[in-house]
């Protein structure tokens, strides 16, 4: 066996595990278009709750049609804001928006995708939470806990622009039993057993 | 109390010693409103659950109904819906997601008509220092301004269906039992308060109901189930029932379905394709208190 094919078996066994991993499938409209991510094998079909109507300014091309795209990292002064607290700096609008449409988003790969499907743009960079919330690991799944399965999608919860989820105030905390008084400050640490009973060690 | 129950505990009391039986009348009565004489003398006389017949349920179920009806005046529909075939359910809770925000146990309150002035909640949300498991050193009195609290972590507990379940071996009445879909479930009306499963159990799920639950009769949730939501008297001791009116219809329990921030999940243990299985598959579980042998259906993780 020569090196070459040596590399070359090891190589397309490489390629086998890792489509068997992923499935992707040639869009097939498209002679050599890209590579599109179709799900997880196994995984259960989901339908996703939309957000569309959620949003203030979809449809974008209500401006975005009459602008030029500007691909610049700058300050925005008007509408949106341009403060992003995601990814420390390192990502900008377009990593996620698409630059000619901004009623799309887009993939790592640039696939236009609609706003609808940004779990598959959140997943371009956070593949271990996407494939749990594809499995029913992360996230909401909302009704019944059988048969089809309606699912929040990721924006739902995490605002991409500042993803970490807010703090928000608890419900009240349960009554004391009828009868009895909270110790104020008194919510950890007992005294161990060997300290509040005093032992009189001499003889 | 309110008159309708002093007037079928007079009723009981009465007829209790019209037949020479008053001794009987010392044992404490449960504070059920109740109805007719018919329906007190047939509820004196009810079987354990697992002992009626068919029409007997249906039966018993008309007095719970016509009992809540003369108590609060309101209209519920308790059922008796049967497990599903094949089902067995389990709970997974994901405490990296968990923010200890309490919704569950506020939705679990209402959904289950738990008395709102009683100490007696279903979920408990313990408070823990980051890293720190040792339940003793737990809060569940917290309350900030927000939460979650920086360094701090959430862990819910509540009755974890255990499949070798010891507060069942400890019940002198048997009045209380796993089913086939591994729901442990209490039939109220045989309880006898006595708490041998209280002190049998190490979680601490389960309650006795030292007064009269306060009920607002506007805020009732009539979706009922015999051995789940239905309006429970005094003096029996009750707990968390994974929602039985709603999961063997499909639904979600109340606290999965309040949960913000999907960090509980639920399901069929015996379909390797629920998302319960995929957890308990892929992640890190595990169980409080394993090494005691209850086997808990309730698992924990993080990720
Ligand atoms: C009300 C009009 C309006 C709507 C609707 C609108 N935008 Fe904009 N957008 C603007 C303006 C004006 C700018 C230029 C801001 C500047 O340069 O300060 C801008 C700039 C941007 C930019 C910066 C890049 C560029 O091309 O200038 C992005 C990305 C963007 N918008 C995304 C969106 C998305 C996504 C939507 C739909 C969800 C949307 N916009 C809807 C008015 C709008
Ligand atoms: C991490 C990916 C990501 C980045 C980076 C990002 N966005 Fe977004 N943006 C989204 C997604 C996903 C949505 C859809 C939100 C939803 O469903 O709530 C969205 C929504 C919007 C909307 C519509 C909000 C509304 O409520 O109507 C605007 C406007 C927008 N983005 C502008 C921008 C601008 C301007 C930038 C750069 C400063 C930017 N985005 C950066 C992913 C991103
Ligand atoms: C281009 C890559 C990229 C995309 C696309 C992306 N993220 Fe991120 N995300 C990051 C990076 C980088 C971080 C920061 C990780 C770190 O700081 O260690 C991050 C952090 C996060 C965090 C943790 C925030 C915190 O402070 O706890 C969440 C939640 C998150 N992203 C959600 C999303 C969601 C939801 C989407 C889709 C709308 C998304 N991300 C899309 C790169 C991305
Ligand atoms: C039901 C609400 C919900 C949905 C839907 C959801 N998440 Fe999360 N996610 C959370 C919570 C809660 C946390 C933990 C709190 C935090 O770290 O900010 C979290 C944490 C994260 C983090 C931080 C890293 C970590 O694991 O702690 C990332 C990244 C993330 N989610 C990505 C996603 C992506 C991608 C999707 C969609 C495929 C998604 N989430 C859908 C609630 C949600």
């Amino acid at each position: 066996m020569t090196m070459r094919t040596a590399i070359g078996l090891v190589g397309t066994g490489l390629l086998a595990a890792f489509s068997a991993l992923v499935a992707y499938a040639q869009d097939s409209s498209e002679p050599g278009g890209n590579l599109r991510f179709e799900g997880y094998p196994g995984a259960p079909e989901i339908q996703v709750v939309s957000r569309i109507d959620e949003l203030f300014f979809y449809p974008c091309d209500e401006c975005h049609a009459t602008m030029e795209p500007n691909p610049d990292i700058r300050e925005l002064d008007t509408f949106h804001d341009s403060e992003i607290d995601h990814g420390k700096g390192r990502i900008w609008c377009h990593s996620c928006h698409q630059l000619e449409d901004p009623n799309n988003l887009i993939t790592l790969l640039d696939e236009p995708v609609g706003i609808d499907d940004a779990h598959i743009v959140c997943g371009g960079c956070h593949a271990n939470r996407e494939k749990d919330w594809y499995f029913g690991a992360h996230g909401k799944r909302l009704v019944n806990w059988q048969g089809e399965r309606t699912v929040y999608n990721c924006t739902h919860c995490h605002n991409p622009h500042s993803p970490a989820i807010e703090p928000r105030a608890p419900k009240p905390a349960p009554p004391v039993r009828a009868g009895l008084e909270r110790e104020p400050g008194a919510e950890h640490e007992h005294t161990p057993i060997w300290e509040s009973h005093e032992v009189d060690d001499e003889p | 109390m309110s008159k309708a129950g002093d007037k079928f505990d007079q009723a009981r009391r009465n007829f209790l010693r019209g037949i020479g039986l008053g001794t009987a009348a010392a044992v404490a009565q449960p504070a059920w409103g109740g109805q007719t004489f018919q329906d007190a003398l047939a509820d004196f006389f009810q079987k354990d659950y697992r002992r009626m017949s068919k029409e007997e349920i249906d039966e018993a179920l008309g007095r719970i109904e016509r009992r809540v009806k003369a108590q609060y005046d309101v209209d519920i529909d308790c059922q008796n819906t049967p497990p599903q075939e094949n089902v067995v359910y389990g709970y997974a809770i994901n405490i990296s997601r968990c923010i200890g925000c309490r919704y569950c146990v506020h939705a679990c309150v209402k959904e289950n008509n738990l008395g709102r002035d009683s100490q007696v909640q279903y979920i408990r949300v313990l408070e823990l220092d980051q890293g720190n498991f040792n339940l003793e050193q737990s809060d569940h009195y917290y309350d900030p301004e927000k939460v979650p609290v920086e360094g701090k972590h959430y862990l819910p507990v509540q009755c974890m269906q255990c499949d070798d379940p010891p507060c069942v071996k400890a019940c002198p009445v048997e009045a209380t039992w796993m089913e086939p879909d591994g729901i442990v479930v209490v039939d109220y009306d045989w309880c006898i308060g006595c708490r041998y499963c209280m002190a049998a159990c190490p979680y601490w799920a389960r309650h006795f109901n030292w007064t009269t639950p306060e009920l607002p009769a506007k805020e009732i949730n009539t979706n009922c189930h015999y051995l789940g939501n239905r309006p429970r008297p005094r003096g029996v001791v009750e707990k968390c029932h994974f929602c039985i009116h709603r999961v063997r219809k499909g639904q979600q329990p109340a606290c999965m379905e309040a949960c913000p921030t999907g960090a509980r999940i639920f399901g069929n243990l015996l379909d390797p394709d629920s998302e319960i299985r995929y957890v308990l598959a892929n992640k890190q579980v595990f169980r409080l208190k394993e090494d005691l042998g209850t086997e808990p259906k309730f698992w924990y993780f993080s990720d």
